[in-house]
């Protein structure tokens, strides 16, 4: 426990006319200090993996088809009820597919939680920031809007695995 | 203490002055709610004699989102980013808050590391809060220099969360049982480079305002509250240190690992505004000192765990949900039906504001049977009236600035 000290003033700082001046040369010295204001939509934030934008989906390698199963396990972890999944059955090796797959861009929160969630790499945060439309509507992103190669998510990926790199023991609690 | 009755109009005071002729007429008046001093949306019924306040009722609820509901309705895990939006300038010290009930709640002992990575980021996220705090008080009081300084202060501390967490605010990094991602040697250097110049950054935000005259004549004296009101009005933080009583959550109830830090707690002798704003000062620089000491822990437990190993409640690693059936298996378990056993808990944590407190009761299903937020700001709102009563009007500003609440979290 300290006690603050309560402090009393000068005299010169009574007379405020130098204290006055010395705040000023404060406020002067601040031009000639590097500027750290950013001209936003020209001069963006640098954006790195860690960034977490708008979820995306990944393709699979083939770069036509859908990494995603639609187990509906992202739709189940979204706190925010932006993600809308219909599967259905396909002759493809992985036997299911999104029929829709639509995220409410208005609603998501990116929290990351659906990546988090997916067991199959399906979806991951990109790095895209910038949402603006004229309608609602055209915010309700479908799978054309969504989905992105997997190279143009790769950093993201291994740096979602290195993050997981933390389980080091095998599973304690079975 | 005499018991106060709240009426919005006419009050006794009315009563009382209406035969006067210099007193006779109270004018009522409408502070906010979209009032930039009153820092969110906080409506004030105030009657005016001249200056002078009588009858000051505060009406909160206007930024109510029903965020109790909501964690009642959404499950233990997904409540997490809503906490986030509670108090919104330190959305980590939530996340951690209702961690630290979830775990009381299910027994969960976090890794010595991950323990060390959440004291590290409440400093933090205590300095941002109480760098938001003192450049918004300053600027409602004109002092216009302080705010662009100390939120340039604020968003490097931002940009660190950034770096970390991938967001500016809402950061959403903590879970059950520890935090989502290590902290590693980059980060680590950027924070260490941080704290160690924000030190004489303090002191020349002190030398702006300690000595400054107008800071003492709007400050000093105003919106004094004793030691024992502000015990008996549920008031905490640096809202009751001011006054004198050196209750400070680290101290009184440690949690993650508080016992192990060496600082201190500042405390007020008057329980006024200027004390308040020293307190605040005082307790950044303690924050400091605190998180200096926690990367120093960090540098030497290297590699350790950060969260803990419980498939009951925390999520598999992804390559081995690709792998093993098992995993797969507890992915989607604890993603769809994550269950906390029967009981309740209440866990609290000094935030910046004061006792932030998660109470959380379960009845053994995916979701709460009740989730109360004690939200410090919400008792520090209802102590206005004991402060401003029968004070100039102009005193308001400074009384809510010192006062220190965001409505996120007053009206949840
Ligand atoms: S969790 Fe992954 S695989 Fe399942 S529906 Fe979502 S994106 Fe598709
Ligand atoms: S980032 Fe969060 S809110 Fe957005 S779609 Fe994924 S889970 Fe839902």
């Amino acid at each position: 426990m300290v006690i603050v000290k309560r402090k009393e003033l000068s005299l010169r700082e009574r007379l405020y006319l130098p204290e006055v001046v010395r705040a000023l040369s404060f406020t002067f010295r601040a031009l000639f200090k590097r500027k750290i204001t950013r001209q936003y939509p020209e001069e963006g934030l640098p954006v790195t993996e860690v960034t977490r934008g708008q979820p995306r989906l990944t393709l699979l390698e083939d770069g036509e088809n859908l990494a995603c199963v639609s187990c509906g396990l992202c739709e189940a972890a979204c706190p925010a009820y932006a993600i809308t999944i219909d599967g259905q059955e396909t002759d493809r090796f992985i036997e299911r597919e999104p029929e829709r797959f639509e995220i409410d861009m208005l609603r998501c929160i990116l929290c990351g939680f659906c990546e988090e969630a997916c067991p199959k790499d399906a979806i991951f945060m990109s790095d895209e920031l910038e949402l603006a439309d004229f309608t609602r509507e055209a915010l309700i992103y479908d799978i054309d809007k969504l989905k992105r190669p997997k190279a143009a998510l790769q950093k993201r990926i291994d740096y979602f695995y290195k993050v997981n790199d933390r389980w080091r023991k095998p599973s304690s609690t079975s | 203490m005499a018991t106060r009755t709240f009426e919005f109009t006419p009050g006794p005071n009315i009563d009382a002055l209406k035969d006067d002729p210099v007193h006779g007429e109270l004018m009522h008046l409408n502070l906010g709610p979209q009032h930039p001093a009153t820092h969110g949306v906080l409506r004030l019924s105030v009657d005016l004699d001249g200056e002078t306040m009588h009858n000051v009722v505060p009406d909160v609820g206007y930024l109510h989102r029903g965020k109790e509901k909501t964690c009642e309705s959404l499950g233990w895990a997904k409540f997490f980013p809503h906490t986030d939006r509670l108090d919104y300038v330190q959305p980590l010290m939530n996340n951690i808050g209702y961690a630290l009930a979830l775990e009381k709640l299910a027994g969960l002992e976090v890794p010595q590391r991950g323990q060390e990575i959440r004291v590290l980021l409440m400093e933090l996220s205590r300095i941002a809060a109480h760098l938001i705090y003192l450049g918004t008080t300053a600027i409602d009081l004109g002092a216009v220099t302080m705010f662009f300084n100390t939120f340039k202060e604020r968003e490097k501390v931002y940009t660190i969360l950034d770096a970390y967490t991938g967001h500016r605010m809402n950061n959403t990094y903590v879970r059950i049982g520890g935090v989502f991602a290590d902290v590693d040697d980059t980060l680590e250097g950027m924070m260490r480079e941080f704290l160690e110049q924000f030190r004489a950054e303090i002191d020349s935000f002190e030398s702006l305002l300690t000595g400054n005259r107008i800071w003492h004549d709007r400050n000093r004296g105003v919106g004094t509250v004793s030691r024992s009101d502000a015990l008996a009005w549920a008031l905490s933080g640096p809202n009751l240190r001011g006054s004198g009583e050196p209750y400070d959550l680290r101290k009184a109830q440690p949690y993650s690992g508080y016992e192990d830090y060496a600082f201190e707690v500042p405390v007020g002798t008057v329980g006024d505004c200027y004390d308040r704003y020293l307190i605040r000062v005082e307790e950044m620089r303690q924050s400091v000192t605190i998180a200096l000491q926690a990367l120093d822990r960090l540098h030497k437990s290297r590699g350790g765990e950060i969260l803990i190993e419980d498939r009951r409640y925390v999520l598999p690693p992804k390559h081995k949900v690709h792998t093993s059936m098992e995993e797969l298996i507890f992915q989607f378990k604890i993603v769809t039906d994550m269950c906390l056993p029967r009981g309740e808990a209440y866990h609290g944590i000094e935030s910046s504001k004061g006792e932030l407190g998660f109470f959380v009761a379960s009845d053994g299903t995916r979701t709460p049977l009740r989730c109360h937020i004690r939200a410090p700001g919400l008792y520090n709102v209802q102590a206005i009236p004991l402060l401003a009563e029968g004070r100039l009007f102009s005193d308001m500003v400074a009384i809510i600035g010192s006062l220190d609440f965001v409505m996120g979290e007053v009206d949840r």
